[in-house]
């Protein structure tokens, strides 16, 4: 057996850049991406954790899916807790406006490609067919700081000369998950009146055989305003956002992460066509309705 | 100069074959022409009936448009675009549709969809021409995107935007795919 030092040397090196190396390879640095919740926890989960580990893959780090309660979200964010967003449109400017947050991209999905509209619908038939008409019936929003699902129609009744407090017999807003979709079949099976309805919902669940479109008629409609975007703290190191704003960029359909054994197609999961990279200008629109709603972040007490 | 009948008969017979020969060859020629005209008026038949069906399977969507309801109207084009997701008319319709609700990236993105799978679209002769609105959100959408991307000329999404403008205006301009 050898046992000269030369030898003894060599192994002793072996072993030292071995381990050093598997050192390496354990503490890739870790960030956190606060993801606003959609309609659940579970749906987030299924839509945006093999987009965090396509993320992981192409950046080089470990990225976190961390699910948050978009009340909640603006506290944990001033907090520190996150390195990256991924909000609704009217938390990306609060956001922006309190905290410096960075744009990063913007999601394409559905008609209008990085933007949509909110509408307000009744049910075809009702004898409900011009927006005067609402005034005085049950009306459906959706949740408080959904930008097409409350502020867009919020701020359109207002534009139109119905103010939402007095002129509607009452409105209110559904519980639990799935508000949008909650919303929208109210509509339709006579518990509302009229509802506030994301046009982008309205497409999916007419792509998805839920409802048809001549089952409602729209009675108004808001410009059309940038919806879900990824954002970065400011905190956090720039190289690292322009990677991630690369990955994101040059998603494409055919791009796949392995999660739990299987290997998923990154956008098909996520329920996206893809980003692009928008700039804050674009967001302008959001802030001239929030301002004239009197909504965070230029709310009134 | 015919010898006997039998050369008189022959001879008489030459020149009456000669005399038949441009009738005969004249005839040939209007049958030949006939059916080169068929041809012509299958083709022109069958684009016509093209037209019509395409304005009659859209005619729902274009309704909805003139009276206004445009969320509608894209919805409608929507459930059309699943039936045929390759015709050109539903990208057109809904670039024009895209560009009166504002969203002039994605209204010139449908036009340059529908003009790639048919180019009738951007002539001036097709009676599926819709020149003008092409034109129109193409010289805005040099004015707009181009602008900002001036302003940040790293964006790029901004020229992606921009190319399509320009393969419009190409198009426009007369060139080939």
């Amino acid at each position: 057996m050898p046992s000269t030092r030369p030898f003894r040397l060599f192994l002793i090196l072996t072993l030292f850049f071995l381990l050093a190396g598997c050192d390496r390879q354990e503490k890739r640095p870790t960030y956190k991406i606060g993801y606003m919740i959609c309609n659940s926890e579970i749906e987030t989960g299924e839509r945006f954790l093999p987009l965090t580990r396509y993320l992981s893959d192409k950046v080089g780090v470990d990225f976190v899916f961390v699910p948050v309660d978009t009340q909640e979200f603006e506290k944990r964010f001033k907090s520190g807790e996150f390195a990256l967003t991924h909000t609704n449109s009217l938390l990306y400017v609060i956001l922006k406006e309190r905290y410096a947050l960075e744009l990063v991209a913007s999601e394409k999905r559905g008609q209008f490609g990085t933007r949509t509209a909110g509408a307000i619908i009744a049910r075809a038939g009702s004898g409900i067919t011009r927006l005067e008409q609402i005034r005085g019936k049950k009306m459906a929003f959706g949740p408080m700081l959904a930008p097409t699902g409350y502020l867009a129609e919020y701020d359109l009744m207002l534009r139109s000369g119905i103010d939402p407090e007095r002129d509607l017999a009452h409105y209110s807003i559904p519980s639990g998950s799935f508000k949008h979709e909650k919303v929208i079949y109210g509509v339709l099976h006579g518990k509302y009146d009229v509802a506030a309805a994301p046009i982008l919902d309205l497409e999916v669940m007419a792509r998805e055989g839920k409802i048809a479109p001549e089952e409602f008629v729209v009675l108004g409609q808001s410009p059309i305003v940038p919806y879900c975007t990824f954002g970065a703290a400011r905190t956090t190191d720039p190289a690292l956002v322009q990677k991630v704003q690369k990955a994101l960029l040059e998603l494409t359909p055919e791009a796949t992460a392995e999660l739990d054994g299987q290997r998923l197609k990154v956008l098909k999961a996520a329920g996206i066509d893809g980003f692009e990279q928008l700039l804050d200008k674009d967001y302008d629109p959001i802030r001239d309705m929030a301002r004239r709603v009197k909504m965070p972040p230029y709310q009134e007490y | 100069m015919p010898k006997d009948t039998l050369d008189r008969a022959l001879f008489a017979l030459l020149l009456l074959s000669l005399a038949a020969l441009p009738v005969v060859l004249a005839g040939e020629d209007s049958s030949a022409g006939r059916r080169g005209g068929d041809k012509a008026m299958e083709r022109r038949m069958a684009y016509q009936a093209r037209v019509e069906l395409l304005r009659r399977v859209y005619a729902p969507v274009e309704t909805l448009r003139d009276q206004g309801r445009l969320p509608e109207a894209l919805l409608k084009l929507d459930q059309l675009a699943r039936q045929y997701p390759q015709e050109a008319h539903g990208h057109i319709l809904k670039g024009e549709i895209l560009g009166r609700m504002g969203s002039l990236d994605q209204a010139v993105a449908s036009y340059v969809q529908g003009v790639r799978l048919n180019a009738d679209y951007v002539d001036d002769k097709s009676p599926l021409s819709r020149r003008s609105e092409i034109e129109k959100t193409a010289e805005e959408g040099v004015r707009a995107i181009g602008a900002d991307l001036k302003l940040y000329p790293e964006n790029r999404s901004l020229a992606a935007a921009l190319k399509n403008v320009n393969y419009l205006r190409s198009r426009l301009a007369g060139g080939c795919e």
